[in-house]
């Protein structure tokens, strides 16, 4: 990392403008800045840190695309038909067993609750992945705001001066952007698809860094009459959106892993999920309410065991160093971590030695903020072809992440003169994961 | 496949019946003033305050933002404030009306309209509206071409892609129809706290499935619909049902599908297995079409109620930025129109006079209805929008904002022909603007209800080459470049102003520029870059204010 203070361009002194008509409209613009930053600054201050984590909770999701095999994660069938070649390995909670796949996150277990028994009965890509995210069936007429969109709002505040709803996905596989739905494009994601620092982020160097200033303070003054004598939501979202540029620009610093310190990156590693979990991280303390880090390529019709191999080593290399490093910052108690994608996999092998989508029995882990760490929920038959014990959809996930941020999950937004609860109509949080 | 398991029940009509002619204003009486007396009789019964009339310069950037599609040029904008105030709205609005933009303009808008709420841009449907707007084809029959027009027809076969595009899904079809054509969304009889009215009943939303329930896709992409096939669902209180052919109003299509055999079943089912999969297979229809007795039963005279007052509702709430009926997807007895009388008499007057589109959006702009300030200066709370006495602020559609600007951006005298040039030339250039708009469209947010400008937007503005190497390039065919070349400040801001935000500069607003001109004289186009992007970006160019 360079000097201290150095994430962020320190807006707050940047010099008034050699030109006396703007200077005094920079200066106003910079002390806005100043307020904001005080916030962000804290975090390099133990005591205020404190104060500011306390208040700011936020979800990492780590979305497993195609859909993660139950079996060679958290619903292991060791010696079952359906079982497939790994064994099952204890983990630092009593009577809990992982797959032998996830040694690393078999030792952090005390921070996971895990869910074994989802039946959410789509089973295909799109509408699989919609349902999870959403946390419903998708509705003629009506575009729901998926999670990311919910926590932004719930969580963030309006004039932010962080990102509130960042997604990673550098994959081609099944690439979806997410959707703030009809909470509006506030909301909506900035979207990592194939770079690791978003565009638009950085001053052109065509144009100096006063001059970029200028004219936005010149843009403040002209527009401030038509703004003031007119009342619109519409017009006000325009006004907030250019009254966040600025801020956006100095976070671009959070995408930007090189600010870490030599021994952080090490952790963390050279693998590209790895390296998005710790954006995420340095987002997440920064005050971001939702990063989406997407790991693609699970979707395994063919070689499912070799497959897994592979990407459950990078999902339990990455998952662990990211919750030692939050817990070690202080911020796992305020962070939801969540692996979830828009399925399982069937219990059947096929003649690829592949496993095929599959809906009605299968797994997601919660960690972090508000969860029962430890905790098991709900069982599938020994074979895992069903839902045996506690089975819950969609819906009662979503009530749960919410309810686990504190978020009242029967909050309604009126759509016209329409009610639509945050979660879906009489879904309920799964208590028993639930700190 | 169904979704029976939900409690679906629906609309209806009864408590919203049209008012009886008798009751509404003679029609032969202008529409304009008939907007006019409906709106003020409501804000003198509530004693409403409104908001001033517009002066000439916003009136003609209104009037060619929503006939054009685009603001207007320099010269445009000098032609009307120097013309007779007596005639130059009219003349204006005839004008715009029978110019190539607002066959693109009205097309676009159709299109951001009907491809809801997927948006694909489908080239075969965007030609069909192309066609359509230029003939100012009749919604009625626009309304057949897209549910039920003939695949031997090349426009038709195209319009046809509004059915293809939902035949996947039994509910979309349902769904979208009732929604874009009928002004009624059925799903919001999903809400369990809503509640039920006497005349919402399963009995509508099934009977409007089962019109579509036997349409599918062939393998050649083509219409299918099947011979026979009942649309069945349990009622809240668990009885099974048939759904019989049944319109929103009650009116119920009879069954005109043969008895069959078992064996001929076979056969027909076998039939369709075979268009779906075969790509070679030729088309064969039943005699009996739901489909097509949808499309008449809902352009019939004594059920047209739904298709007229949709329409109008839609382009009420197009032009003034909230339907008559609000949200416009919301026309049942639980949300009645905030005016009643003039929802109909535009309806009646619709039908009567062949559901000319074209005829509906001239007499609403020429209303003063239309044309009060979105300015609220006064202390007091702004009235209910539903009065219409202060004018809503509209977010330009993508389109719409990237063709202003193109124009904006372009150096003014370049426009000086337009006004002049013949109707084909000034067709190509059009054109042009339109092709060179697609690239500028993507990067804005489709308008909707919950409209808010993303930052993502701000920081396209702020920060991409684009911005800076062709909208603010100083070359001589840009503004910038035009500017530059200006050497009295005032004049400079002036035509700055004029070009953007269409109108003059305040005093204050020329003083505050000219100031920041003086500290910039070093490097002259890089200030004119600065104060034309501020102009750009400004809240006055994103919206129909």
């Amino acid at each position: 990392m360079g000097q201290p203070g150095s994430i962020f361009c320190g807006s707050a002194d940047h010099g008034l403008s050699r030109r006396g008509f703007l200077g005094a409209a920079s200066a106003a613009t910079a002390g806005t800045f100043a307020a904001d930053m005080t916030r962000l600054d804290g975090l390099k201050n133990p005591l205020l840190a404190g104060e500011v984590k306390r208040q700011q909770k936020s979800v990492i999701l780590l979305w497993l695309a195609g859909g993660a095999s139950q079996f060679e994660t958290w619903d292991p069938k060791p010696g079952r038909p359906t079982g497939g070649p790994y064994a099952k390995i204890k983990t630092n909670v009593n009577d809990v067993h992982i797959s032998e796949l996830l040694p690393k996150l078999a030792q952090r277990m005390n921070h996971t609750a895990i869910i074994r028994s989802l039946n959410t009965k789509i089973g295909d890509h799109g509408g699989g992945a919609s349902l999870m995210e959403t946390g419903r069936v998708s509705d003629p007429g009506l575009i729901y705001p998926d999670i990311g969109a919910i926590a932004a709002r719930e969580l963030g505040r309006r004039d932010s001066q962080v990102p509130d709803y960042v997604s990673m996905y550098t994959s081609t596989e099944g690439r979806r952007k997410g959707t703030s739905g009809f909470l509006g494009a506030r909301y909506a994601p900035m979207f990592l698809s194939d770079k690791q620092i978003p565009d638009n982020m950085h001053r052109l160097d065509a144009i100096s860094n006063d001059d970029h200033k200028d004219r936005a303070a010149l843009r403040d003054l002209l527009s401030k009459r038509f703004t003031q004598s007119r009342l619109s939501e519409k017009i006000n979202s325009h006004t907030t959106a250019y009254s966040r540029v600025h801020g956006l620009m100095s976070s671009e610093k959070l995408f930007d892993i090189e600010q870490e310190p030599e021994s952080v990156r090490a952790k963390y590693g050279p693998r590209q999920f790895a390296q998005q979990c710790l954006i995420a991280r340095r987002l997440v303390e920064a005050g971001t309410p939702f990063v989406k880090v997407a790991r693609a390529w699970w979707d395994s019709h063919g070689q499912n065991f070799e497959t897994h191999r592979e990407l459950c080593a990078d999902l339990d290399h990455a998952m662990s160093t990211l919750l030692d490093d939050l817990e070690e910052r202080g911020l796992l108690e305020n962070t939801l971590v969540v692996t979830l994608g828009e399925f399982g996999r069937t219990p059947g092998i096929n003649a690829s030695l592949g496993r095929d989508h599959f809906a009605n029995a299968w797994s997601c882990s919660l960690s972090g903020c508000g969860v029962r760490g430890g905790s098991v929920y709900g069982k599938t038959d020994p074979d895992g072809n069903t839902v045996a014990d506690g089975e819950v959809g969609a819906a009662q996930v979503f009530a749960t992440m919410l309810e686990a941020l504190g978020i009242d999950h029967e909050k309604e937004y009126m759509i016209g003169a329409r009610p639509i609860p945050l979660a879906d109509f009489g879904a309920k949080p799964i208590k028993e994961v639930l700190a | 496949m169904l979704r029976a398991s939900l409690t679906f029940a629906t609309i209806l009509l009864c408590a919203n019946l049209p008012l009886r002619a008798a009751d509404l204003l003679p029609a032969d009486q202008s529409m304009a003033s008939v907007i006019d007396h409906y709106v003020d009789a409501l804000i003198k019964t509530n004693d409403v305050q409104t908001a001033p009339q517009i002066d000439e310069y916003i009136l003609v950037r209104r009037l060619t933002l929503d006939l054009a599609g685009r603001i207007p040029t320099t010269d445009e904008l000098h032609a009307f404030v120097s013309a007779d105030p007596a005639t130059r709205r009219a003349e204006l609005a005839d004008r715009l009306l029978a110019s190539p933009d607002f066959i693109d303009h009205h097309r676009n808008t159709l299109q951001l309209l009907l491809e809801y709420p997927d948006r694909r841009n489908d080239n075969d449907f965007r030609k069909y509206l192309l066609w359509a707007a230029e003939q100012n084809r009749p919604w009625n029959q626009m309304f057949r071409d897209m549910l039920a027009g003939d695949e031997n027809d090349e426009h038709q076969k195209a319009a046809l892609q509004f059915v293809k595009h939902r035949a996947k899904s039994l509910d979309d079809l349902t769904n979208d129809t009732a929604i874009l054509f009928f002004g009624v969304n059925v799903s919001c009889a999903k809400c369990h706290d809503h509640p039920l009215v006497e005349d919402w009943k399963q009995d509508h939303y099934y009977g409007m499935q089962s019109f579509f329930s036997r349409t599918f896709l062939t393998k050649k992409q083509g219409l299918g619909e099947k011979f026979y096939g009942e649309v069945k669902f349990t009622t809240t209180a668990g009885v099974e049902k048939q759904a019989k052919f049944m319109f929103l109003n009650g009116s119920v299509v009879d069954d005109g599908t043969p008895e069959l055999t078992d064996e001929s079943r076979k056969k027909y089912d076998a039939l369709v297995k075979k268009l779906e999969q075969d790509d070679k297979a030729e088309a064969t229809y039943p005699d009996f079409s739901p489909r097509q007795r949808l499309v008449e039963t809902a352009s019939h005279k004594d059920n047209n109620e739904f298709l007229a007052r949709n329409i109008v509702n839609r382009i009420w709430h197009r032009l003034i930025g909230r339907g008559i009926v609000d949200p416009p997807d919301q026309l049942h007895s639980e949300n009645s129109p905030s005016h009643p009388g003039l929802l109909d008499w535009l309806a009646r007057d619709t039908v009567e006079h062949g559901y000319d589109l074209k005829r509906l959006i001239r007499g609403i702009v020429l209303s003063n209805t239309y044309s009060r300030s979105s300015e609220w200066d006064s202390a007091a709370q702004p009235p209910s929008p539903h009065y219409f006495a202060v004018a809503i602020p509209r977010p330009l559609s993508p389109r719409q904002y990237a063709m202003s600007l193109l124009v904006a951006t372009r150096n003014p005298p370049h426009w000086e022909q337009w006004l002049t040039k013949s109707a084909e030339d000034w067709k190509k250039e059009r054109g042009g603007l339109e092709g060179a708009a697609n690239g500028w469209a993507n990067q804005f947010e489709i308008p909707g209800d919950n409209f808010q400008v993303a930052v993502d937007e701000a920081l396209f503005f702020s920060n991409n080459d684009r911005i800076d190497n062709d909208l603010l390039r100083d070359s001589g065919d840009r503004l910038v470049g035009h500017l530059k070349a200006i050497e009295d400040p005032a004049e400079a801001v002036t035509a700055a102003f004029e070009a953007v935000n269409s109108r003059q500069p305040t005093a204050d607003e020329r003083k505050a520029i000219i100031e920041y001109l003086a500290s910039r004289t070093e490097d002259r186009p890089a200030a004119m870059k600065q104060v034309v992007w501020a102009l750009l970006t400004g809240p006055e160019l994103r919206f129909n204010h």
